[in-house]
């Protein structure tokens, strides 16, 4: 029972912060455009910061997007570096309002090599505003640090409840400088992301992008809804699993509770002679069966949280998880709700035993 | 008044005995002796309503015992009647404590002080802690008498509660229960095939079964 809760639990956490976390982290967006490849990683990469881009675009080329009649905002953003396995993104100032985040302290970047960092970033690193950090090449903490040029941080964000408390944001030029791009037209960006004007975009401008440049526009409802849908399948086995499990200690429940029963008929029948009505044996039969159920569920819906928990917080791609939801609770209670409502009525086959025994028999054959 | 009426038992269509008649005023003793085999057992089980009788009737003041509800027949039997049963029927894995805990907690009264000085009485004071699985055939036979008047009752029935013990024993169990009885102004229904024991209490009925056709 406590195993075959827990994993359900820990399935529908999973399941339901994942969900709700990739439907938080995504502003609105519409597209994002960025470099041929994987469009689920451009996603991934570019709103979801779990993935690794899929390349560069050119500044040139995203600039003639942004300006497109169908656009309504365009932000464009450059990865490639992390600090502490935080990622730094080169964007501008509209990123902060795409996701309408203020600030806790401080102000935003004026010039290069200045950050503002993510309420989770200042909470695990313990940067404060002008404190120096350098930055570490690629997306994971590797050690190759751009010791020459760090970055002072000048604000720190509001906690939102999505990525961007993961993320230390920086101009583009701070993320172009540090790489010692300064041709102008070899200026190259991660990802542009982009809403429409007209919802009816959808179906002509990814056509327009994807046909006509060497980029590639991804939409970020169509390619989570395709992941979710996938990871979906997986989650049905395990949840077909824990199923059978819980089938299992229901069965367990009911012949540990006839194998007491047979063992104790003579106790039970003595307890009748001594004035315990059968209705009254039966509810003693039917708590001991409802204790071990409501406490087995009840310890398998604890130990599920315990192991999503661990799994959230020992888990690099936990960091792009976030947690204070609790939507799935319903979908919990549910459960024990349901697994207790059988475990009631396994529970009744004993009981009636019970209730139909006949003491002198069986005190006679004791 | 405690009437039993034209009680009869069959098994498999065979009688066992039939019309079984007797009134017992209150606080009067009733002996029912015969050979074994003759259904004093099975006659205990139907006077405290552990066995209905194939035809006939048990009134205890009035209330036609058979008539109640099963569920109500074992609360009438908790509350009023005190058994103490041939094999004791004592749950073995309980301790003396317990055993009598267990018949207090049955009819939904709290523990008294009475609780303490009837395990003293019959001499089990010292042995409250103990599994009855442990104890000897005598103190179970004490304990089974302690349990039968744990919960004051105003009838008490017990079947052959000396004749597995020695005459040293059987003097003693005799006298706790008919000290008990007194305490408790029950009416005390003694079935046995001991001779011994219209030696050891002085009844004031007797019905021989096998003699009553």
């Amino acid at each position: 029972m406590i195993v075959g809760i827990t994993i359900i639990t820990v399935s529908i956490l999973v399941n339901q912060v994942t969900k709700e976390t990739f439907s938080k982290n995504n502003p609105g967006l519409d597209a994002v455009v960025g470099a041929k490849g994987s469009p689920l990683q451009l996603i991934l990469s570019s709103i979801h910061h779990i993935d690794i881009p899929t390349g560069n675009i050119s500044y040139q080329n995203a600039r003639k997007i942004i300006k497109h009649p169908a656009i309504k905002s365009a932000t464009p953003i450059s990865l490639g570096d992390n600090f502490q396995n935080f990622r730094i993104v080169g964007t501008n100032k509209s990123f902060l309002k795409l996701y309408k985040a203020n600030l806790i302290s401080g102000t935003t970047w004026s010039q290069p090599m200045q950050a503002v960092i993510g309420y989770n970033v200042s909470k695990i690193t313990k940067l404060k505003i002008n404190k120096f950090f350098v930055g570490s090449h690629g997306l994971i903490d590797t050690g190759d640090v751009h010791a020459e040029q760090p970055y002072k941080v000048v604000g720190v964000l509001k906690k939102t409840g999505t990525i961007l408390d993961n993320l230390i944001l920086t101009s583009l030029d701070s993320v172009w400088n540090l790489h010692s791009v300064t041709n102008k037209d070899k200026l190259e960006i991660t990802s542009l992301l982009l809403k429409y004007k007209n919802k009816t975009s959808s179906f002509s401008f990814p056509r327009l992008i994807n046909k006509g440049t060497n980029m590639q526009a991804a939409s970020p409802s169509f390619e989570i809804s395709k992941l979710l849908k996938l990871t979906g399948n997986a989650h049905r086995i395990v949840d077909y699993l824990s199923v059978l499990i819980i089938i299992l200690s229901f069965l367990g429940i009911l012949f540990t509770l006839l194998n007491n029963i047979n063992e104790r008929k003579y106790d039970l029948a003595v307890l009748r002679t001594l004035g315990f009505s059968r209705w009254k044996l039966f509810s003693i039969i039917l708590s001991e069966g409802m204790i071990i159920s409501i406490l087995g569920s009840t310890i398998g819906l604890i130990f599920g949280y315990i192991v999503y928990e661990s799994m959230y917080y020992f888990s690099i791609v936990g960091r792009s998880l976030e947690l204070g939801q609790l939507n799935f609770l319903n979908d919990l209670f549910l459960i024990w709700i349901i697994v207790n409502i059988i475990a009631f009525i396994t529970c009744l086959v004993p009981c009636i035993k019970v209730y139909k025994q006949n003491i002198r028999s069986t005190l006679l054959n004791s | 008044m405690f009437i039993c009426e034209d009680v009869s038992f069959d098994i498999d269509g065979q009688k066992l005995f039939s019309n079984i008649n007797f009134n017992l005023k209150p606080q009067k003793d009733l002996l029912i002796t015969g050979p074994s085999g003759i259904g004093k057992t099975t006659l205990l089980s139907i006077l405290c309503g552990i066995q209905k009788p194939t035809t006939g009737k048990i009134t205890y003041n009035s209330i036609d015992l058979y008539n109640l509800p099963e569920n109500k027949i074992d609360e009438f039997r908790g509350k009023n009647l005190g058994v103490v049963f041939q094999n004791f029927n004592l749950i073995n894995t309980f301790t003396v404590k317990q055993n009598l805990e267990i018949a207090i907690s049955a009819i939904d009264r709290k523990k008294s002080i009475l609780f303490f000085k009837l395990l003293d009485r019959v001499g089990l004071a010292n042995k409250s802690h103990i599994k009855v699985a442990n104890l000897s055939i005598g103190e179970k036979q004490r304990l089974a008498v302690a349990r039968a008047f744990v919960g004051d009752p105003k009838w008490v029935f017990c079947d052959e509660p000396t004749s597995s013990l020695d005459d040293k024993n059987a003097n003693i169990i005799a006298n706790l229960i008919k000290e008990e009885s007194l305490r408790c102004k029950a009416s005390l229904v003694l079935i046995t095939h001991d001779s011994r024991i219209q030696s050891l209490i002085k009844f004031s009925q007797i019905l021989k079964l096998g003699d009553e056709l």
